[in-house]
């Protein structure tokens, strides 16, 4: 091994090489895992340890300088403890050589998600001797997001060079590329009073070109996070607007029909995968799992989608068959009621399944994103508006095109009149109830993609809900659509000029209770001729 | 009714009175604790706070029961009235503090150096009493005005009071506000000179408390029985007969909101001193919709009703929450469902019921030269619920 500056010029070279065990050994070197081992004939030679141990601790030992293992005379491979060994030294500039190295090496990775990540950590670097490599891969490079990125990172290197011209080429370049990465660094050739002032002329051109490319990518980025979180919230509320406002029950326990849907989703990926192990008042079974992987787990998704409607349906038609039923006259009190169902159901939750939030692995269909011109698009949430779309869809069909939609409108105009007319308005309650819990089970299986699945769960949401279905008036499906979309962008924006969620919050809440002063029956009021509806 | 009282209802108060405002603290005071009427300062210091929680009751049962408004916001009042005392309480902490600086401990933390402006006034205890019943009462008239002008009523209310308190609650957690953020206001020492944590200042605490709690009962009764009373029980049983007669429904309701507002506030102020905490834990509406629990359970559009269901709850909710600490809200809840589905007018209805069987009972048979049979037995109750008008 040469010493020194040499030491740091072979491991730059070695840059090249693109081979498993170099990265290997580059990796394990900063860490001090790489040991020298003294040979019977008073050479050293460096090794690299296997990470599998046998028995007694020991591991096999991998010759750098051939790749094989180090083999003892008879030609065993010999086996050490890691703990006793002498570990080759490292300092801090050998090492940062060796990391900016690795990166190097990344350039050539299949990936083009960690190429493009190599590149511009290269490029933050600000070094003129990585300049010819970056143009050398730009050739070779096929994907147009590293190719960008690979421009960018060239141009953000230049920056600092001494050639003026080539200073404001890449500065300029970098004002066209819309280069966000690029934007501290011009930033900084405005401050470095060494910068000519032909430099800080078209700097400061460049500076305005990315902040007005800037601005765009963060007004769609709330946009879209406003349009997710708006169909969330629509998701949520929709259970709602079906249960109060067409029926007038003001079910409390809607947030943990939520709950109860997302569980189902939290006990429908267990049953894929190893099983679940529950252990209420004392006892313990299991529910035995199906152990499936890859693909086959993946699709646990699709099961739970079903599962988590028909689970908080079923609750839904225990409620109103036990409780709420006796209640259609007594609106306040049926909240009381169902507050009361809803501490129960939070507690049963917390005996069931732990006091404890539970995750829910999202399929990988379901996480990651991409990045449209920088705007950052997550699958999750592309996949929530995608979902509210067809369910808001669904419910106006089944309500407008099917008998049973009918014969609800019917009843929840005028019970009295429906039942006169022979429906059995009875039969007609159940069954609304429960599809407005089922929405509210298929918002759970939402909400167990998007965050953790707790027994407080429905909580969160069930103020919101309430409030978004009462802007947009009581008793109008797409009044509620409206509400959603307007709360949840609103939402979003105003955490974005209060950089703060909660701020943000209390804002909405305050402006939805003062917007009720202009418009107290909501966006769309359903007008009746009788003074109490 | 003609009169405010009957017989034995004043006769009842005077002895709950002298027992609760004498007796107990005599028992307390002076009795050896060996004695076994000796009364513990545990024990006093939990019926102080039953008789805050009661007051509490009785301001959402002024609101639900007797005017129909069910507001499920009213802890935010509670606390409202429990934070400006705490901030008096902090202030009187001095340089006690774990820092030991002259500011409250809390805003050593944040960073702060220097009181902020609207901490310095709450030194002075008159200045904190006066905005324990401004602060609430501002809000309750702003609040109260903007939602009853524009005729939101019903379920709308209650959800437009949760969301407000829900609101104020997340409002309450978060620092930067400077009223304690998540840990609220805490360790205090001395109100009005006594030291908080004596067992006699927790003793007259407790006296305060009872006495609150009888003023409010007694002017509670008085209110219910005058003219306004009455129209307070017409807003509830039909709104629009009561707009139609001429009457400023609106306006009515807004002083009833205010009072009650304020009645809570205070009961927070009395409440914040015995437990010697205050935080935003308080403003949940989970806990709004306890209060309104312990009416239902004692029975709304009675003012014993609160009171009894309250303390009951409360003192059901300490033994159960010890007991079994996982059934607590199966409990509560359950209590919920039974009572607003078996028992609408609560603990007090089953106890009048039962009277009223074992009365009827014994008076059947010479019931036939008794003149005035239907005088006897009060008329059926008046509807707790709003007939249909149909």
């Amino acid at each position: 091994m040469a010493q020194g500056d040499d030491q740091l010029k072979l491991v730059t070279q070695l840059a090249d090489t693109n081979s498993d065990l170099v990265r290997r050994v580059l990796i394990a070197w900063p860490r001090d895992e790489v040991f020298l081992i003294d040979q019977p004939d008073g050479s050293k030679v460096a090794v690299l340890m296997e990470d599998a141990q046998d028995a007694d601790g020991k591991s096999n030992a991998i010759r750098i300088d051939t790749g094989d293992y180090l083999k003892d005379a008879t030609g065993n491979p010999q086996k050490f403890f890691p703990d006793d060994l002498t570990s080759v030294d490292t300092d801090m500039r050998l090492k940062t050589v060796i990391k900016n190295t690795l990166e190097l090496m990344t350039l050539a990775d299949p990936d083009p998600e960690n190429r493009r990540s190599a590149v511009m950590k290269l490029g933050m670097l600000q070094k003129l001797a990585y300049v010819p490599v970056l143009q050398a891969r730009i050739q070779k490079e096929t994907d147009a997001r590293v190719k960008s990125a690979l421009a960018q990172a060239i141009d953000i290197i230049q920056l600092k060079s001494p050639d003026s011209t080539t200073q404001i080429a890449a500065i300029r370049d970098l004002g066209a590329l819309d280069s966000i990465a690029g934007l501290d660094d011009i930033k900084a050739v405005i401050d470095d009073p060494h910068s000519t002032p032909d430099a800080v002329t078209v700097a400061r051109k460049s500076l305005g070109q990315i902040n007005t490319y800037l601005s765009w990518v963060d007004f769609y980025g709330t946009l879209f996070r406003g349009l997710s979180l708006g169909s969330i919230l629509l998701v949520v509320a929709l259970g709602l607007a079906i249960t109060f406002g067409l029926m007038g029950v003001i079910n409390m326990a809607h947030g943990e029909l939520i709950a109860v849907g997302a569980y189902t989703c939290y006990v429908v990926e267990n049953v894929f995968g190893s099983g679940l192990s529950l252990s209420p008042f004392g006892l313990s079974f299991h529910i035995p799992g199906l152990n499936l992987s890859g693909w086959q787990f993946q699709t646990y998704f699709l099961f739970a989608i079903p599962a988590a409607f028909m689970a908080a349906a079923l609750a839904g038609i225990v409620l109103e068959r036990f409780v709420i039923r006796f209640l259609y006259r007594r609106p306040l009190e049926s909240l009381l009621a169902t507050w009361g169902v809803s501490l129960i159901l939070q507690q049963s939750f917390r005996i069931f399944f732990g006091a404890n939030n539970v995750s829910v692995n999202s399929p990988s269909w379901l996480s990651g994103n991409f990045t449209v011109s920088d705007v950052i698009l997550g699958y999750n949430r592309i996949f929530v508006i995608g979902f509210a779309i067809v369910i808001v869809f669904l419910t106006w069909l089944l309500l407008s095109r099917t008998p049973l939609g009918l014969l609800i409108r019917a009843v929840m105009q005028n019970r009295n009149m429906a039942a006169c007319m022979g429906v059995r308005t009875e039969r007609v309650n159940m069954l609304t109830f429960a599809f407005g819990s089922g929405l509210a089970g298929l918002a759970g299986a939402f909400l167990s993609q998007i965050g953790n699945v707790g027994p407080n769960l429905g909580q969160n949401y069930i103020v919101d809900a309430f409030m978004t279905v009462v802007v947009g008036g009581v008793g109008n499906l797409f009044g509620t659509v409206y509400s959603a979309l307007g709360i949840g962008a609103f939402d979003e924006i105003l955490q974005q000029v209060f950089g703060s969620p909660v701020v943000g919050k209390i804002t909405v809440l305050v402006c939805i209770i003062l917007f009720l002063q202009w418009r107290p029956s909501g966006l769309f009021a359903t007008r009746g001729r009788g003074l109490d509806t | 009714m003609q009169k405010t009282f009957a017989k034995w209802e004043a006769l009842a108060i005077v002895v709950i009175a002298a027992v609760g405002l004498v007796v107990i603290p005599c028992l307390n005071a002076f009795l050896p604790h060996s004695s076994p009427f000796y009364i513990s300062d545990f024990a006093i210091n939990l019926w102080g706070r039953y008789c805050c929680y009661a007051t509490l009751a009785m301001s959402v049962d002024l609101l639900w029961g007797y005017t129909g408004l069910l507001s499920l916001g009213q802890c935010l009042y509670f606390s409202l009235g429990g934070y400006m005392m705490g901030m008096y309480l902090m202030r009187m902490i001095g340089s006690l503090g774990q820092y030991h600086k002259s500011i409250p401990d809390f805003l050593v933390f944040l960073g702060w150096t220097k009181l902020p402006a609207f901490w310095v006034p709450f030194a002075s205890f008159p200045f904190a009493l006066a905005m324990v019943i401004l602060l609430p009462a501002t809000l309750g008239l702003v609040f109260g005005f903007l939602a009853f002008r524009s005729r939101i009523r019903g379920v709308y209310f209650s959800i437009l009071t949760q969301a407000l308190t829900y609101a104020a609650c997340l409002l309450f957690f978060r620092n930067n506000i400077l009223m304690g953020g998540n840990n609220g206001f805490t360790d205090f020492k001395f109100m009005l000179g006594f030291d908080t944590r004596s067992y006699s200042t927790q003793r007259g605490l407790y006296i305060a408390s009872v006495l609150f709690l009888l003023i409010v009962y007694l002017g509670f009764k008085w209110l219910t029985a005058t003219k306004l009373g009455k129209v307070q029980r017409a807003i509830r049983d039909s709104e629009n007969r009561v707009l139609f007669s001429g009457y400023a429904a609106a306006n009515f309701k807004l002083f009833i909101f205010v009072l009650a507002c304020v009645t809570a506030a205070l009961a927070g102020a009395l409440y914040v001193p015995q437990v010697g905490i205050i935080n935003p834990a308080e403003m949940s509406t989970e806990k709004s919709l306890e209060a309104v629990v312990w009416v239902a359970v004692g029975g709304r559009g009675t003012l014993v009703g609160p009171v009894v269901g309250a303390i009951f709850v409360n003192a059901l909710k300490s033994w159960a929450t010890r007991a079994f600490p996982d059934s607590w809200l199966f409990i509560l809840g359950g209590m919920f469902l039974l009572v607003v589905l078996f028992l609408p007018r609560g603990l007090v209805g089953l106890v009048e019921h039962a009277v009223r069987l074992l009365k009827r009972a014994p008076e059947q048979p010479p019931a036939p030269s008794d003149p005035a049979p239907s005088a006897a037995s009060p008329p059926p109750p008046a509807a707790v619920t709003r007939l249909p008008a149909e």
